[in-house]
């Protein structure tokens, strides 16, 4: 019971800006100087090199932007792009959360096992896991010859080269970045947490609901907001898997950048998917802690 | 066993000539698209040349468009470490590779005398390495009686039944130029392409195309896999597949003619070095003849046609030949719609 009781203090040090304030101002800054010099240097500086880019050649000219207004084609790749990365981001929530969960609750061995799982799945190359598709959904593919023989089709589905395809390749890719920060943000849930709420006549959906899923929010906004703008750069994988009908922003800024070297215009086609995903990360932000995501944490 | 014992010494001699030379940077970097290309021009080009010469050829590996923009990149950051790279001769011929890519037109004089060479094989956008064709490929166990000849007959899906597959990879001319081709216009009024008739052909054959490929490995692999039957692929893949021992025909009367260059970067770190290696390939046809041997394509020379086996100068795409000519793009023309080209591509491929 003593145990039970002593773990809300030990909370304490954990709470947003609970370790930094044990430093002072300047030795804090002194700390992160050195990422924010190589953020300026590696990172911000390029980003407004493109810009600049995509403003000026060499003096204003806002052509590029009024192109990507004007012709009917390019919102709509954007917002195919973002279709696309939507439905990747809830794919990955759905199969991703009972993942972490399972993790989170197993024992050492089987949760070293799942963990293993996992990280196979991260480290192997894109490009495998993006072929591994090709050979499972392909015509005379592993998952056609199945379902032929079996006899619940008659003739061979178009199972890749679609939208479908790309969705479901793209959540294979992105899994992990959905698991780990929902399983780090479950594992530092104390247990006493839902015992406290069972001993209080809390059924084991009610527990969940109430205790275990508000606080593991932090961990699915990281996760939802990583695959949602991971998957919105997807590049390789679409290309691969995808058909005509799937062309993303990705592709059109590779298009004007090697085939066309129209460099302001890929720069442009640039600046509004990143303003776009900013924006999108701030609305995210909003929705979570509109549902009180973050208070319920704090 | 003389000719292992000459072979040996010349390794060696080349050898000690790169380790003697390596301080004083006596090499050259090529940007070439690897795989069985870059290993032809490796076995027949590169290692006789650093054998004569003792400058050793270093390839790095691109694709063609990544390439460009490198090319475009390193030259305008000032940052220029390599000296050749590959170039289509459409995207050569365009207003832009001139201010990346150094004008030869100085170094081409020295070979206007050399009546075997094509006389555009050396202009001011660089050295012609080969010409090679995309053409219509099908399987031929796939038609018991007449196989497909014509664009049109890759339309003509009563008589032609079975899947197709067209080329999407950024390039659309020549898929929109078989269209028209199809559709009657003559080879002589192809160009410039009428885009809106183009793609109205096009939706005819949309239903009955199962691939647009996007690599040249994805076009193989339908062909094996009984994606399609009729194909509209690179000579060089349509080749391989033959070799793997797959029925594998084409017609060369439906095939369109496109060039690889080779051009010297803008303020190239190896500069007199790399216009040797190119003079060594325009001068030697012997090698010229290897490459193409092996990759199916027709060399810059004259010379080198003749050198070359009967059965690599069948399957070569053919100039002589009326029946079989294949169709030279107008790489003007496309370069100058290459942004309209793509936009409309884009907006009628993703309906």
């Amino acid at each position: 019971m003593a145990s039970v009781l002593s773990r809300p203090n030990d909370q304490s040090f954990r709470r947003p800006g609970g370790s930094a304030s044990r430093y002072s101002r300047p030795l804090s800054l002194a700390l992160i100087a050195p990422l924010l010099l190589l953020l300026s240097i590696g990172f911000l500086y390029p980003i407004g090199l493109l810009i600049k880019l995509s403003l000026f050649t060499p003096e204003l000219d806002l052509s590029s932007y009024r192109k990507i207004i004007e012709q009917p084609i390019y919102l709509s790749v954007m917002a195919r792009t973002f279709k696309i990365a939507l439905f990747v981001t809830i794919a990955s929530f759905l199969l991703g959360y009972p993942v972490a969960l399972a993790m989170a609750s197993l024992k050492r061995r089987l949760a070293a096992a799942a963990a293993a799982a996992v990280f196979i799945a991260l480290w192997s190359p894109v490009l495998v896991r993006s072929y591994a598709w090709i050979v499972l959904l392909q015509r005379n593919g592993v998952a056609n010859n199945a379902m032929t023989e079996l006899g619940m089709v008659e003739a061979p589905l178009k199972l890749i080269y679609n939208e479908g395809a790309v969705i479901v390749a793209m959540t294979h890719v992105l899994l992990p970045f959905m698991i780990l920060p929902i399983f780090a943000a479950l594992r530092s849930i104390p247990q006493e947490y839902v015992c406290a709420a069972r001993t209080l006549g809390a059924g084991a959906s009610t527990a969940f609901l109430r205790v275990t899923l508000p606080l593991s929010l932090p961990g699915v906004f990281a996760g939802c907001v990583m695959c949602f703008i991971l998957a919105l750069g997807f590049y390789i994988t679409p290309a691969l898997v995808g058909g005509p009908g799937t062309l993303i922003v990705a592709t059109l800024i590779g298009q004007q950048a090697t085939v066309l070297l129209d460099w302001p215009f890929a720069a442009a086609l640039s600046t509004t998917l990143l303003i776009a995903t900013l924006t999108m990360v701030l609305v995210f932000r909003q929705a979570f802690s509109i549902s009180k995501g973050f208070a319920s944490v704090d | 066993m003389p000719w292992t014992f000459q072979k040996l010494i010349a390794t060696t001699a080349a050898c000690l000539a790169v380790l003697g030379h390596s301080a004083a940077a006596e090499q050259i970097v090529v940007a070439t698209t690897g795989g069985a290309y870059e290993k032809a021009l490796r076995e027949a080009w590169f290692d006789p040349f650093t054998a004569q010469t003792g400058i050793e050829v270093v390839t790095v590996a691109a694709t063609n468009a990544e390439m460009r923009a490198k090319a475009a990149a390193m030259v305008k950051t000032g940052n220029v470490s390599w000296d050749l790279y590959l170039q289509g001769e459409i995207q050569a011929a365009s207003e832009q590779h001139l201010l990346y890519a150094e004008n030869l037109s100085e170094f081409c004089k020295g070979f206007s005398t050399h009546t075997d060479l094509d006389p555009d094989a050396c202009n001011a956008t660089g050295v012609r390495l080969l010409s090679n064709s995309t053409l219509l490929a099908f399987r031929s166990d796939a038609f018991a009686g007449a196989t497909p000849r014509t664009w049109a007959d890759m339309w003509d899906v009563q008589k032609f039944p079975g899947g197709r597959s067209f080329p999407d990879f950024n390039d659309p001319w020549r898929v929109m130029a078989a269209a028209l081709l199809a559709d009657g216009v003559s080879p002589e009024e192809l160009f410039p392409l009428d885009i809106d008739r183009a793609l109205a052909k096009l939706e005819q054959i949309r239903p009955a195309v199962a691939l647009w490929w996007k690599t040249g490995d994805q076009s193989m692999q339908g062909f094996r896999n009984g994606e399609y039957v009729i194909g509209q692929i690179w000579m060089t893949r349509a080749k391989a597949l033959k070799s793997e021992g797959l029925p594998i025909a084409w017609s060369h009367a439906a095939s369109f003619l496109v060039g690889d260059r080779i051009a010297l970067i803008k303020n190239a770190p190896h500069r007199v070095n790399a216009l040797k290696l190119a003079e060594y390939w325009l001068n030697t046809p012997a090698a010229q003849a290897k490459v193409c041997e092996a990759l199916s394509c027709k060399p810059p020379s004259g010379a080198a046609i003749k050198l070359m086996s009967p059965q690599a100068r069948a399957d070569m795409p053919s100039t002589t030949d009326p029946q079989n000519t294949p169709v030279t793009p107008d790489a003007k023309w496309i370069n100058a719609n290459a942004a309209v080209l793509l936009e409309r591509w884009n907006a009628w491929i993703q309906q």
